[in-house]
């Protein structure tokens, strides 16, 4: 059923209203503070992604963005590499249960950041571009950005709660649905592809949609540390030892709109798989 | 040549279960029960008298603490098609998807799948239109017919069913017993029938096995012509009969 305009109108209007308090705070807060930039500087680095900051050992808005996205792309894609398959085991086996569950629940309560020391003495400044290039690395930058510290932690921010959802969910399949697929003759590998699987996809998506969340947030502090020399969490860190708040306010907003989009998107995609489960009588 | 219809037969099988508190509960104790090849046999009794563990046992789902279940002589695990009370369709899946799962698990020739699951649909009175729905789309009724088509589809010579028609009203019930009947007449096959209506086994049954806490109590051979008529007076006092003998026995054992 549509829904109607004025509805529609009105939804928007009430969801306006905080961002645009933040906004009208934010304008007062600029005339009052030397330090809070104004809201045309901030719209101006936005509108010019490709400008470097002048005073500043960073790279550009864009640049920052796709050294962000890359790094999180990769630590989240070996995420659900691995955790997808090994939820799926810990879901469908009492013994790996047993064996990982207690572990996983420890590991879940520590904040991925704390890993972030023991990433870089295990890495230290290893990237993709240090294991193809050696010592001419440096002249590949973004390759050589995606040090293997920071991705090991946007892996390990990740790794839980797809593990955890996806183990959920195959965990919860009905019995009912395997003994019909068993009836008519399916083996193992045909209950994992034909029921447990299709069966825990809403469970999945939802580990997806939370591990893209933890990523995007973990992303910024991982980029703090030091080795970094780009990303968006860098160039908020880098703005305020320089003082230019403006790319430091114009990353966050950055990082605001990337993170909105992945969780619709993700929000999206939970609603055409998981689409059955509500109405399932 | 089609394959020759298979009888069952379980001799002296019994289940026992371990439950946390009661301990040891036996479902079943030393069943012998034959069913008759190309027949219809209704097996009645109250909930938990253990006739969905037979039908367990009989599907493979479950193993008998003793005993043992034949096809055709020979002790197999068999590939009988199965309908539940609930249908317990996939509910991810559409109701041709639905149909085509046991073809899909069996690796029959891709090629041929959709027509003969087109064909299953149609033979229980689905037409094109119902192909794309989910199962949350389809009524009680409509799920049942999916369900008894996924079970025709991969062409078992056995069909268990677990009070397949239970959750459905009055109406719909007659309907499908009847509509279950027209595809039997086409094509008999051996159907184990679960129920707890004495007045559903006596339309339906060629044979009524009475299970009371476990046990067989009694086996009735219903000799009414077919088709049968629920308001003919034979039937009346057949199903006068039917309860008389098994309600003192059974019901209230």
């Amino acid at each position: 059923m549509a829904v109607p305009l004025s509805k529609t109108l009105k939804k928007l209007a009430l969801g306006a209203i905080v961002p645009l308090a933040i906004l009208a705070l934010w304008h007062w807060a600029s005339s009052a503070s030397v330090v809070v930039p104004s809201i045309s500087r901030v719209a101006d680095v936005l509108a010019h992604p490709l400008r470097r900051p002048p005073d500043l050992d960073a790279t550009s808005l864009a640049d920052g963005l796709t050294v962000s996205v890359l790094r999180v792309a990769l630590g989240f894609g070996l995420a659900a590499l691995t955790a997808i398959p090994a939820g799926l085991l810990i879901g469908r086996c009492a013994a790996a249960r047993a064996i990982f569950q207690p572990t996983i629940s420890a590991a879940m309560s520590i904040s991925p950041i704390a890993w972030m020391p023991i990433a870089i003495i295990t890495f230290g400044l290893a990237s993709p571009a240090t294991v193809a290039y050696g010592d001419g690395a440096w002249r590949h930058d973004v390759l050589d950005q995606l040090r293997f510290a920071v991705v090991a932690v946007i892996w390990l921010a990740s790794f839980f709660p797809i593990v955890v959802n996806t183990a959920a969910g195959a965990g919860g399949v009905k019995q009912a649905h395997l003994e019909a697929a068993r009836v008519l003759g399916a083996s193992r590998r045909a209950l994992l592809t034909k029921v447990v699987i299709p069966s825990a996809v809403p469970s999945i998506v939802t580990g997806l949609r939370l591990g893209a969340g933890i990523a995007w947030r973990v992303i910024v502090a991982a980029e703090i540390f030091p080795g970094t020399r780009s990303g968006l969490g860098y160039m908020i860190a880098t703005s305020h030892e320089q003082a230019s708040y403006e790319y430091a306010f114009a990353a966050i907003i950055v990082i605001g709109a990337i993170g909105i989009s992945l969780d619709g998107v993700f929000r999206l995609l939970a609603s055409r798989v998981g689409h059955w489960q509500s109405k399932e009588r | 040549m089609p394959e020759p219809d298979e009888a069952i037969r379980f001799e002296s099988v019994s289940k026992c279960f371990l439950a946390p508190v009661r301990g040891e509960v036996w479902a079943l104790r030393d069943i012998d029960l034959a069913c008759e090849a190309g027949k219809l046999t209704c097996v009645l009794g109250p909930s938990g008298c253990g006739k969905t563990t037979l039908l367990r046992i009989a599907a493979g789902l479950d193993q008998p603490t003793s005993g043992q279940v034949l096809v055709n002589c020979r002790c197999r695990a068999g590939r009988p098609g199965l309908v539940s009370q609930e249908g317990d369709l996939l509910p991810w899946r559409r109701a041709l998807a639905n149909v085509l799962l046991g073809l899909e698990v069996q690796s029959v020739p891709r090629a041929q799948r959709k027509a003969r699951a087109r064909a299953a649909l149609r033979r229980v009175g689905l037409g094109e239109e119902l192909e794309e729905c989910f199962p949350h789309e389809l009524s009680g009724g409509m799920r049942q017919r999916v369900a008894i088509a996924r079970a025709l589809c991969p062409n078992p010579r056995i069909i268990l069913m677990d009070e397949p028609f239970a959750s459905l009203d009055e109406p719909m019930r007659y309907r499908l017993q009847e509509e279950l009947l027209a595809l039997w007449a086409q094509d008999p096959r051996t159907i184990v029938f679960v129920t707890h209506s004495i007045e559903e086994a006596v339309f339906l049954a060629d044979r009524i096995v009475i299970l009371a806490e476990g046990r067989k109590v009694r086996e009735f051979a219903i000799e009414l012509p077919r088709p049968r008529d629920r308001l003919a007076a034979e039937f009346a006092r057949l199903l006068l009969d039917v309860r008389r003998s098994v309600a003192i026995r059974a019901f209230h054992a």
